[in-house]
């Protein structure tokens, strides 16, 4: 038995640029930190059971992995050579579709876990690499590549996607006193709205040469925003966080709606400096950055706005950033020796 | 004997202001990372390297969590290798003196953890031997070294090197004791500052 877990994340200013289409004509980048909250998976190689079993949100049972509904899972495998006798499932304390990156905090571990399966030891530069793979290349979702690489490497980095698929990575370096107080003035809510990143992401993808100029300027701005939390100036971090969703907004008519515009309109006015949703958007969460003294009102106004918008699912996400990446917590195989 | 005195003061002041931040920072980041998935953390080196690792065990395992012994906050899992008398010469004596710490980590070692190595010279063979086992198996390696930095420098993932002309053994033994008194003070004032309100 193999498991492994692999953090979610918060981008705060880039997204988007990580997507093939922007950074094949010039590097895109992405400012982000994992956070502690997690996707388990566990991987059980069963030589007397032939079948293949998959728990996730559905369970599945099948006599090959072409027949698997769960499209990470099939191409994993097939690519993989593993036709049967094996068991995989999913934990996680949060739910998906919440903009945390979950789906690809998935993929990483499941080829982490795949790999140790096959007696391999990969690195966790190669493991981003063999999730974006994954999921970009055998799946086909219209994603990019920040999720993986947040997931596979934890910490606060900067990402720069290169036009060559290259990945560089710099990491952030906060002390535990800056951390701790840029932690305290974040909020984060889950809207209550599941989304997918691939139905706004596909419009996305396709205005990529027309939104080029605004892309280049939310890749420019990752170096602004750095600074600016190493100085800890936070009030700065919100106007940036705030300008970045102006822009975003511009990018896809599915990036925001009605109820997000709301939420995001009364955290503002309840004295957020800034904020954005989480993810490709159309969902998903709501971060604020705010003073910590109005962090009462703000949480108080944004409850009573979610139960008039009858977002049932609406709840505040404690927030604390993780250092750690992928990782194989449990590796009871016997092909670990041989390794 | 005054000038003398002076001088060493100033040989070990000018190579304390070259301490590399930056790699100190992705130490700190390497030894948060193991303490949040629960991994351990495995130093060695020989001589006066070894008896800073010991001495850094004791201030890091129990110095760190003097204000909070008694609240069951978990602490960290710092290991000296070898952990005995007995496996160090049972290693040197019966397979050679290069396996006494490589020997020893692969009974332990877990993907989850992490190594700091220990070498003035950064060339010691038996110090380099468990490096590339560790770095064999993508466990991260915090690499405290002197003079060129030698093969040590060039392996590991966090380069804390402290360039002096070789053979000065006593600046570069002073700065790493100041580093791991480093360490030990930021996760100390780090955990304060984290659990105050509620432990101290």
């Amino acid at each position: 038995m193999i498991i492994v877990r692999a953090p979610l994340r918060m981008s705060f200013v880039g997204g988007g640029t990580d997507l093939r289409d922007f950074y094949h004509m010039s590097p895109g980048r992405v400012i982000s930190t994992a956070i502690d909250q997690y996707v388990y998976v566990a991987v059980n190689r069963t030589p007397l059971m032939k079948r293949i079993s998959v728990r996730y949100s559905l369970g599945e049972v099948v006599d090959h992995p072409r027949e698997l509904k769960n499209d990470r899972v099939r191409e994993a495998l097939l690519d993989l050579g593993i036709e049967h006798s094996i068991e995989i499932g999913t934990f996680s304390h949060l739910p998906g579709h919440t903009g945390l990156g979950s789906s690809s905090a998935f993929s990483v571990a499941l080829m982490k876990g795949l790999h140790a399966a096959l007696g391999k030891n990969i690195d966790k530069h190669g493991i981003a690499e063999a999730a974006c793979r994954l999921e970009i290349d055998l799946v086909g979702d219209p994603i990019g590549k920040q999720d993986q690489y947040a997931a596979a490497l934890g910490g606060f980095n900067v990402l720069e996607f290169r036009p060559d698929e290259s990945v560089v990575v710099d990491p952030v370096m906060l002390d535990y006193q800056r951390r701790r107080e840029f932690e305290n003035h974040l909020l984060l809510f889950f809207s209550g709205i599941h989304r997918k990143a691939a139905s706004v992401l596909t419009e996305q993808k396709a205005n990529t040469v027309r939104n080029r100029e605004t892309l280049q300027a939310m890749a420019d701005s990752v170096f602004e925003f750095k600074d600016r939390l190493m100085e800890g100036d936070f009030e700065g971090l919100g106007l940036m966080l705030q300008s970045a969703w102006e822009r975003k907004k511009l990018l896809s008519s599915h990036v925001s709606n009605s109820a997000i515009n709301g939420l995001y309109e009364a955290g503002i006015s309840a004295g957020a400096w800034g904020g954005k949703i989480l993810g490709a958007g159309g969902g998903g969460c709501l971060l604020l950055l705010a003073p910590p003294e109005r962090q009462k009102t703000i949480r108080d106004t944004l409850k009573k706005r979610a139960a008039e918008l009858a977002l049932h699912d609406f709840q505040e996400l404690p927030v604390r950033f993780a250092h750690s990446g992928v990782e194989v917590m449990v590796n009871s195989d016997h092909s670990r020796m041989m390794a | 004997m005054e000038k003398y005195i002076r001088n060493f003061g100033g040989l070990v002041a000018s190579a304390l202001a070259t301490m590399p931040d930056r790699e100190i920072a992705r130490a700190m980041g390497i030894i948060q990372a193991t303490y949040e998935r629960d991994g351990k953390i495995y130093i060695f080196g020989n001589g006066g390297s070894l008896a800073l690792a010991t001495h850094w065990v004791s201030d890091f395992n129990k110095t760190v969590f003097s204000r909070h012994l008694t609240k069951g906050v978990r602490r960290f899992q710092a290991i000296r290798l070898p952990t005995t008398e007995e496996e160090l010469t049972a290693w040197a004596n019966d397979v050679g003196y290069e396996m006494v710490f490589a020997g020893p980590l692969e009974n332990y070692m877990q993907e989850i953890d992490a190594v700091i190595a220990i070498s003035s010279s950064g060339a010691s063979p038996n110090v380099i031997k468990a490096v590339e086992f560790a770095q064999s198996r993508h466990v991260p390696v915090i690499g405290l070294s002197g003079f060129d930095g030698g093969r040590l420098n060039e392996l590991a993932d966090a380069k804390i090197l402290i360039r002096t002309e070789k053979g000065a053994y006593e600046v570069v033994e002073s700065v790493h004791g100041t580093i791991l008194h480093l360490m030990t003070r930021y996760f100390k004032d780090y955990f304060d500052h984290a659990l105050g309100a509620r432990n101290a």
